[in-house]
């Protein structure tokens, strides 16, 4: 009986269906709406599974490709396939990512309540990356599952606060209010990259005061924006392997028709993924907020990068373009220091690589913003080529795949780094003091409160 | 009475006016089915009134119902300026 509850609640998407249950619940919404939204929640995660699942399937015999085709080990950055794999090959790091991810969201209100940083992380699929990552981690090191849930949502929440504050004041300067915050675990990369920006750019030519030609507007369309670019990534290393090469790999198919059918369907991939999302975020937010309101009055949501496109559409532009070109730049960095090439993030170029142009508009203008995007390119590159053999992935039989978030690189390396100083039981809880206690210093200087009343 | 907000991925921004427009039916005591969309899945939507933003308005496809176009979809008082007569109409 006890196996059957413990194995029910730590099925992820059952336990995010458990928490928007409560967040309606605490709502006192209808039983049809709670059923509605219990439901929906599960559903959507299971969709979004699905979704990795294809992805992942079309990118198998790519990575085989491009080894071929330019000699080196290509790897895709992609996030949620790492998670999502590692969860498969490893129940331990699936159950205990669960568990990270429901108490790191209770750790999260906490800080929230007590300190004055008052944001409340509602992003779940970034929530998810990182729990999922911080498994990994302490599994990676040996800790107890005891320990590495206890350290695991203590790290996880810190990192809901500190660093939604960290890109506060921009996301101001961007919204002309603090009513939403920034919920995404690239911030240290974009606020770098838009940071580099401001040096070179001028605040006052702002990108939104040009027009953006209208062929190029279709690029919104993320199923447009990513057949494109993915289509012709398959064509190149086809191309560069050979059709003998492609051959062995297609079936006797075409090798054009393949590179096509390929793209495609990793697209496709994308956007059952995206699906799943849209239906489990649709539920669980509004859920999440129910919970939020009730616990910490005066609470800032910090949600996904797609909330901020409307406020600078020329950015989000110019920021996924320079950020292809700052990703081309950074393989061919990686080429010269490593056998691994991170190969363009299409999805991150379009949601983060946009967000750094924005940002980097915010402080430095229309040439902020596309210097903001190549810088945010490497940062999308580099580190994934650096981080890649400090964790081997392989070791748990998954290839082709890496980890791409910048704050989870951060957190995870800080997390190596405490182990290795044995400090990492006295560091974290401190951290978690340091925080609050904040809060009691300076209880005049409440952040940003007085414009968002 | 079905209320669908549109955004260009349908959980982003779209999901924010969502919540804010059912906090305002809430103060009215009113009731009305939301939903927030994406732009690709709008065409063909069977729905009493749309609600996106200023930027969409020329990539919105054509619907059979109104539309309400928000210059800011996180200032919740504009969009009760907007909404309130078209829940009272």
């Amino acid at each position: 009986m006890l196996d059957f509850l413990i194995q029910l609640i730590t099925t992820p998407a059952v336990m995010l269906g458990l928490v928007a249950l409560v967040g309606l619940l605490i709502q006192r919404k209808n039983a049809a709406d709670v059923t509605k939204g219990t439901l929906k929640t599960i559903l959507g995660v299971l969709i979004l599974t699905a979704g990795s699942g294809v992805i992942v399937q079309y990118l198998e015999p790519f990575a085989t490709i491009f080894t071929q085709g330019f000699q080196l080990t290509g790897v895709v950055p992609f996030d949620e396939a790492v998670i999502g794999a590692l969860s498969e090959k490893v129940p331990e790091i699936a159950r205990n990512g669960s568990l990270i991810l429901a108490l790191g969201f209770v750790t999260n209100i906490i800080l929230a309540r007590f300190s004055p940083y008052k944001y409340i992380f509602l992003t779940g699929h970034m929530l998810w990356i990182m729990s999922g990552a911080l498994a990994w981690a302490f599994y990676d090191l040996g800790y107890s599952t005891v320990q590495a849930v206890l350290w695991g949502s203590m790290i996880q929440g810190l990192a809901c606060v500190l660093f939604p504050a960290l890109a506060q004041p921009i996301m101001r300067k961007i919204t002309g209010s603090s009513e939403i915050g920034y919920g995404h675990f690239t911030t240290a990369g974009v606020v770098l990259s838009a940071g580099v920006g401001k040096l070179v750019g001028n605040p006052k030519k702002s990108s939104e005061d040009m027009k953006m030609p209208k062929s190029l507007e279709f690029f919104k369309d993320t199923a447009v924006s990513i057949s494109f670019v993915m289509v012709l990534i398959y064509l190149i290393s086809v191309l560069m392997a050979g059709p003998e090469f492609m051959k062995t790999i297609s079936n006797g198919q075409n090798w054009i028709v393949f590179a096509i059918v390929q793209g495609l369907g990793f697209t496709a991939g994308v956007l059952i993924l995206l699906q799943g999302v849209r239906m489990f975020l649709g539920e669980i937010v509004p859920a999440f907020r129910g919970i939020a309101q009730k616990l910490v009055p005066g609470a800032t949501p910090a949600l996904d990068c797609p909330v901020v496109f409307a406020f600078a559409p020329n950015a989000l532009i110019i920021g996924f373009l320079s950020s292809i070109v700052g990703m081309v730049i950074g393989m061919l960095v990686s080429r010269t220091f490593g056998e691994i090439v991170p190969l363009p993030s299409i999805i991150g170029g379009f949601f983060t690589g946009g967000i750094a142009g924005i940002f980097g508009n915010a402080l430095g203008g229309r040439r902020g913003a596309i210097v903001s995007g190549v810088i945010y390119g490497l940062v999308l590159t580099i580190p994934v080529a650096l981080f890649f053999p400090l964790y081997g992935l392989e070791t748990y039989g998954v290839t082709g795949i890496a980890l791409l978030l910048s704050d989870a690189l951060i957190v995870l390396s800080g997390v190596k780094l405490l182990d290795s100083l044995h400090i990492l039981p006295i560091a974290v809880p401190l951290a978690i003091v340091a925080v609050i206690a904040l809060g009691w210093i300076r209880p005049n200087k409440k952040q940003g409160k007085s414009e968002s009343v | 009475m079905k209320i669908v907000t549109v955004c260009g991925m349908g959980f982003g921004t779209s999901l924010m006016v969502k919540m804010s427009i059912d906090d305002i039916l809430k103060e009215l005591g009113k009731q009305a089915d939301t939903q927030a969309m994406d732009m690709g899945s709008v065409k063909g939507l069977d729905a009493d009134l749309f609600v996106t933003s200023k930027e969409m308005e020329s990539s919105f496809p054509e619907v059979d119902a109104p539309v309400i176009y928000l210059d800011n979809m996180t200032n919740k008082a504009e969009i009760k300026e907007k909404v309130i007569p078209f829940l009272n109409r």
